[in-house]
C-alpha cells in the first residue's frame, strides 16, 4: 500500500466543468465525479427540485501525492472562494494492484 | 372578467395534471418522475415547437408583420430585466436582482406551450413564426444581467468572463435545440414533415401533460422557499408578470398583432426563464441566491400564468381591441 491524499470537493453542479479543468491541469492520475449530490451549507439547501442541476452539487474524489496537494488547493481556492463548496484533506492508504 | 375562461382553461387536463403534481407534494406522497424523464420532455418540447414554428415561418415568409414582431421581442427582452433590476434593487442587492431581473427578462418556453395548446382549444389562430420570438427573447436579458451587475456594483473586482457569459446565453443547450429545430423546420422538404407528424403532433398533447405533472412537482417543493423570498417578491411574482403583459399587450396593438400572436407576446413579455436563465446565473452571478430566482419563476410566476396569467391576459388583449 502507498500513503496518498485524499481531497474530497464537494460544489455546485454548474461548476464542474470548471473543476474538471483545474484538476486536468493539475496533472493528476483521475478523480472521481458523483453527480445529483444533495445538502445543505453555506449557501443554502441544494435539494434539486429543478431542471438545470442549479440546485445540485456534485462531489469529486481525487487520490494524489503530498507534494500535488499544495498547489492544487491553490487552484481550488478561488473556485470556492466564489462559488462556495467544500474541500477536505485527509490521508489514505492506497492499494496498490 | 370572463370566469368561464379561466375555469375552461383550469380544467384542461394538462393543467389539472399540475394540480395533482401539486397535491400530490402537500399530501406528502412519494409521487417522483424519475430524473432523466423531465429533462427528456422539455427537449421534446422545444424540439417540437422549434421544428413546428421553423415549418410556419417558411410558410408565412418574412413579412413586415413579421419584422416588426421580431424588433418587439428583442426590444421587450432587453427593456424588462432592465425595469425589473431597478423595481427589485428596492428591496434586493445587486446581485439578486440582476439574476431575478434577468430570469424575468427572459422566457418559459413551457408556458409558451401551454399558451399555444390553449389557442388551439379555443379556435383561436397564431402564427407559428411567434416561436421565433420565443428563441429571440430566451438570450438577452442573461447578458443584460450580468452588465446590470458590472455597472451597479461597486465591489466588483474581477472582470467578466464575457465568452462564458455569451456561451451560457447563446449557446445553452435550450437555446440551440430551439434554434436549431426552427432551422430545421424552416428548411425541411413538406415530406419530412409529414413523416415526422406522429411524433412532432401525435403524442404532442401527452408529453406536456406529462411534463406538466413534474412541474407541479417541481413547484410545490419549492413552495417553501417562498417564506425566504417575502411578500415583495411573491408580489413581484405576481405582479411584474401581468404589467409586462399589459404593456405587451399595448405594443401588440400599436403593430398591428392578430389576437393570438398579441396573447403569445403577452406570454413571453410576462414569462420567467426556470431553465436557461438559472444555469448561466449561476456561473455569472454565483453570488445571487439561486433558491430566490428558481423558486419565483417556478413556485409563483410559472403556477400564476398558466392557471390564471394566459386566460387574464386573453381577456385585457379583448378589452383594450387588439
Amino acid at each position: 500500500m502507498k500513503s496518498v491524499k485524499r481531497i474530497e470537493i464537494v460544489v455546485d453542479s454548474v461548476e464542474l466543468n470548471r473543476l474538471v479543468e483545474v484538476l486536468e491541469e493539475s496533472q493528476l492520475k483521475g478523480y472521481t465525479v458523483i453527480k445529483d449530490v444533495l445538502g445543505r451549507g453555506l449557501h443554502g439547501l441544494r435539494d434539486g427540485g429543478d431542471l438545470t442541476d442549479v440546485l445540485t452539487n456534485v462531489y469529486v474524489l481525487v487520490a494524489c501525492n503530498e507534494d500535488q496537494v499544495h498547489p492544487l488547493i491553490e487552484q481550488l481556492r478561488p473556485i470556492l472562494t466564489r462559488f462556495g463548496g467544500i474541500c477536505l484533506i485527509s490521508d489514505a492508504q492506497w492499494v496498490v494492484h | 372578467m370572463d370566469t368561464g375562461t379561466i375555469l375552461s382553461n383550469a380544467l384542461n387536463p394538462a393543467i389539472l395534471f399540475f394540480f395533482l403534481g401539486v397535491a400530490s407534494v402537500l399530501l406528502k406522497s412519494d409521487l417522483e418522475i424519475p430524473s432523466p424523464l423531465p429533462k427528456l420532455f422539455s427537449l421534446y418540447l422545444l424540439l417540437v415547437i422549434g421544428f413546428k414554428g421553423g415549418v410556419e415561418l417558411a410558410h408565412s415568409g418574412f413579412s413586415t408583420q413579421v419584422l416588426l414582431t421580431f424588433i418587439a421581442a428583442i426590444l421587450a427582452a432587453v427593456v424588462v430585466p432592465i425595469a425589473s433590476f431597478f423595481v427589485l434593487r428596492l428591496k434586493l442587492d445587486v446581485y439578486n436582482a440582476a439574476a431575478i431581473a434577468a430570469s424575468y427578462g427572459s422566457v418559459s418556453a413551457v408556458t409558451f406551450v401551454t399558451a399555444t395548446t390553449f389557442l388551439q382549444q379555443t379556435g383561436i389562430p397564431y402564427n407559428g413564426y411567434m416561436v421565433a420570438a420565443l428563441a429571440i427573447m430566451e438570450s438577452p436579458a442573461i447578458v443584460a444581467g450580468v452588465l446590470l451587475v458590472r455597472v451597479y456594483d461597486s465591489k466588483q473586482e474581477k472582470g467578466v468572463n464575457w465568452s462564458e457569459v455569451l456561451r451560457e446565453a447563446f449557446l445553452n443547450g435550450s437555446v440551440v435545440l430551439l434554434v436549431g429545430s426552427l432551422f430545421i423546420g424552416l428548411v425541411a422538404p413538406e415530406t419530412a414533415q409529414k413523416s415526422l407528424e406522429p411524433f412532432t403532433k401525435g403524442i404532442f398533447y401527452g408529453v406536456l401533460t406529462f411534463f406538466l405533472l413534474d412541474m407541479g412537482l417541481l413547484a410545490a417543493r419549492r413552495l417553501r422557499d417562498l417564506t425566504a423570498t417575502g411578500p415583495f417578491l411573491i408580489g413581484f411574482g405576481i405582479l411584474a408578470p401581468v404589467v409586462n403583459a399589459v404593456i405587451a399587450i399595448l405594443i401588440a396593438k400599436l403593430i398591428g398583432m392578430g389576437e393570438g400572436n398579441a396573447l403569445l407576446f403577452a406570454v413571453l413579455c410576462a414569462s420567467a426563464s426556470y431553465i436557461a436563465v438559472p444555469a448561466a446565473m449561476r456561473l455569472s452571478i454565483p453570488e445571487a441566491n439561486p433558491s430566490l430566482y428558481v423558486s419565483m419563476a417556478l413556485a409563483i410566476t410559472f403556477p400564476f400564468n398558466i392557471i390564471f396569467g394566459i386566460p387574464l391576459y386573453l381577456q385585457l388583449i379583448r378589452i383594450l381591441g387588439v
